[in-house]
């Protein structure tokens, strides 16, 4: 049986402007850059009263919470901080998995300390991110990466929370299936349409029903109902893509696309600033209102480094898609993969 | 309609039309190759609306009619047919049958009034050009088109029209080849048009390097190809290419000449070891001397030293190594001259006496 912990800095870009800046401390704080199409980084808990949540629209936000303060993200402090609390995760384990700036998976199966239990491990990283940043993180300790995510969310902020391979299947019947990561509004709709609303329902659900409607994913939500993800740790920690995606309310024509594209390569654009690594091919996804798939992907012989030329290009991968005119869309993403390092980015000078 | 003839007659027509077919299309009908039989002949026609193939061969037993036929399925039909076979066609209802020997195939149709056909080009100008010339001018400077790129007038050709000469211009924006023929019939119009790259690759692969005289006639918004039994047609891109003649360098006056095979041969070996992704190299020039380094993230490294008649003191520039490959097959010829200012600007590539052809390639900044 593995021993998987997950660590979740709680708010954290909010948290480190917080400490930094004592006069924010207490207030909402959201982290977000001015301007009427950006999207909030991340907001401070006294923010999140309001409803201000992540990835929301930053005149949202404003309207939610008029006393919020704004404030430009700083992602190279970001990144110091981060780059302090992964050299706490490497005392403890190599098998060390970032999933962003402020969350990663941790295999504390056979750790390079000798704590009784992960429980024992994840309480020592937890006071010795507090100590060393006087930063909080909230700490999942599970069997598997899926248990420890749900978990890390189950105390936040500033808490722990275990789930011994024994208690899963307890614990998680009356979870609410829209806490299942991968699931968002539109996926929970469907469910909540079939009458599937906690895991337990899932459970029942006849499985080869799950599948027909929902494909491959069908099959993963019923393991994932029974506790069951095999995804091991994975600590090469490079990034190899980034990208958004959403799932319209109503199936669209590709012409009336553009908007979407646009709003997702921002939100794309704006992620990727938080990795060192620079994304060499923009790849556009569709998916048809009858679950087909299509990619279509461009690597320009100088990577996109503007937002706007990111953008224009994944604009222009939308001329790329073939299929007939009145084709409907139930899903559109748009990505940068192909990642390298900074360093070996030269800069191709342009003619024109 | 019907009409019969040799597979090996049939062969060719088809072939040089059916490559303007896409494999996905938006119309049902641009699937098809339209097929116009009159006594005289027989016409293949093939289109994606943006570009038009039309081949017109002789055939025996003609039925006068006009249908359209599955293109790719009609071309692979035939070329499986064996060597020597006579192919019959006939129109029965809205069904083609093709009869060949013992095997019989009866393939869908749909009208010939569906297809859509460029009629008139309104014709502006007219060239006539030896085949081999334009042939060299699209073949030394297609390669620089640009692909898929968002300026979508760098994703094609410019044809520039001058008073007494042709120019073929190509550039993705990061290197920009010139070519240009002198013409012995002035034209009475200077005229810019701008060839979309699909319809560049076409026209490379219908001439031949022979002796055979092509007529370029230029549209308000087409070309139209005009040689021997077929006719190409191309809607232009609409849109403005940029002021080429302002980036080919006028200050690099660092002159650098060297053997080609040579320089190609050093850079071809440094290359391996250049970065996979942007394929960079340094060049250094001293006095009568060229070095070549690349560099890989693994930190290996490759260093070329050839004989260059130069007087320049000291020079450290880097470019894209594929560029620099691409000019010189493009040039040819025993000797290049490559002019330099400095590590930041470009670098024109050119015969020693002529200017007949000139590359410009932006510097890497390594």
């Amino acid at each position: 049986m593995r021993k998987i912990v997950h660590i979740d800095m709680d708010a954290f870009y909010a948290s480190v402007e917080q400490r930094d800046e004592p006069s924010l401390r207490g207030k909402p704080v959201v982290v977000a850059w001015r301007g009427a199409r950006s999207v909030v980084c991340a907001a401070s808990y006294e923010a999140r009263k309001f409803g201000v949540r992540s990835a929301m629209p930053a005149l949202r936000a404003a309207r939610l919470c008029p006393q919020a303060v704004f404030v430009p993200p700083d992602f190279s402090r970001y990144r110091a901080v981060s780059k302090q609390v992964r050299e706490i995760f490497h005392k403890h384990t190599d098998l060390v998995e970032p999933l962003s700036l402020d969350e990663a998976y941790l295999d504390v199966t056979t750790p390079k300390t000798d704590y009784a239990s992960a429980t024992a491990i994840a309480k020592a990283i937890r006071a010795e991110i507090f100590e060393t940043t006087q930063l909080t993180a909230s700490a999942g300790i599970a069997p598997n990466k899926f248990l420890a995510k749900i978990a890390s969310d189950w105390r936040k902020p500033n808490g722990l929370f275990v789930i011994k391979p024994e208690q899963a299947e307890t614990f998680l019947a009356p979870l609410d299936v829209a806490k299942i990561p991968g699931v968002g509004k539109v996926m929970n709709a469907k469910l909540e349409a079939l009458g599937v609303h906690t895991c337990s329902d899932l459970r029942a659900f006849d499985l080869r029903e799950l599948e027909r409607r929902f494909g491959r994913y069908g099959l993963r939500l019923r393991e994932l109902s029974l506790g069951i993800d095999e995804r091991r740790v994975n600590p090469d920690q490079s990034v190899q893509s980034i990208s958004s995606e959403d799932t319209f309310a109503h199936d669209v024509l590709l012409s009336e696309i553009e908007p979407m594209i646009r709003e997702l390569a921002a939100k794309t654009w704006s992620a990727t600033r938080k990795t060192d690594r620079i994304g060499r091919t923009v790849v556009l996804k569709l998916k048809t209102a009858d679950f087909h798939i299509l990619t279509r992907s461009h690597t320009p012989p100088v990577p996109p480094q503007t937002e706007e030329a990111f953008v224009a290009l994944a604009v222009g991968l939308r001329e790329r898609v073939d299929l007939p005119p009145r084709t409907r869309y139930r899903l559109v993403g748009v990505g940068l993969s192909n990642f390298i390092d900074a360093d070996e980015s030269l800069a191709q000078s342009e003619l024109f | 309609m019907r009409f019969s003839i040799q597979r090996e007659v049939l062969l060719k027509p088809l072939q040089q039309v059916v490559g303007v077919v896409e494999r996905r299309q938006t119309l049902p009908v641009l699937a098809n190759l339209l097929v116009v039989a009159t006594p005289q002949q027989v016409s293949f026609t093939g289109t994606d609306l943006e570009v038009e193939m039309s081949a017109t061969t002789q055939a025996d037993q003609i039925e006068a009619g006009e249908i359209t036929i599955p293109a790719r399925k009609l071309f692979d039909i035939c070329r499986a047919l064996p060597d020597g076979s006579k192919i019959e066609f006939k129109l029965n209802g809205d069904r083609v049958e093709v009869k060949s020997g013992r095997s019989r195939f009866t393939l869908a149709t749909l009208p010939a009034s569906e297809f859509p056909v460029i009629e008139n080009i309104d014709l502006v100008e007219r060239v006539s050009l030896p085949e081999a010339t334009l042939k060299g001018l699209m073949d030394r400077t297609a390669f620089a088109m640009a692909q898929q790129d968002v300026r979508y007038y760098l994703n094609g050709l410019l044809l520039d029209l001058r008073e007494h000469a042709l120019r073929s211009v190509a550039t993705d924006g990061h290197r920009l080849a010139v070519v240009e023929t002198t013409l012995t019939a002035g034209v009475a119009a200077q005229r810019q048009i701008l060839i979309p790259r699909k319809g560049v690759l076409e026209l490379q692969g219908l001439f031949e390097a022979g002796d055979g005289t092509v007529e370029l006639e230029f549209g308000r918004a087409h070309l139209r190809v005009k040689r021997g039994d077929v006719t190409f047609t191309s809607k232009l891109i609409d849109g403005r290419f940029p002021d080429y003649e302002a980036v080919v360098p006028i200050g690099a006056d660092k002159e650098v000449r060297v053997a080609r095979e040579a320089l190609r041969g050093a850079l071809q070996r440094a290359a391996i070891l250049s970065n996979e992704k942007y394929r960079g190299v340094k060049l250094e020039v001293s006095p009568n001397k060229l070095r070549i380094i690349a560099h890989n993230p693994e930190q290996e490294e490759a260093i070329e030293e050839i004989e260059a008649k130069t007087g320049v003191a000291e020079l450290g520039v880097g470019f894209n190594v594929n560029y620099l490959l691409d000019a010189l097959n493009a040039l040819g010829g025993e000797e290049v001259l490559m002019c330099l200012r400095d590590g930041n600007s470009s670098c024109l590539l050119r015969a020693p006496e002529s200017e007949q052809a000139r590359h410009v390639i932006m510097p890497l900044r390594l």
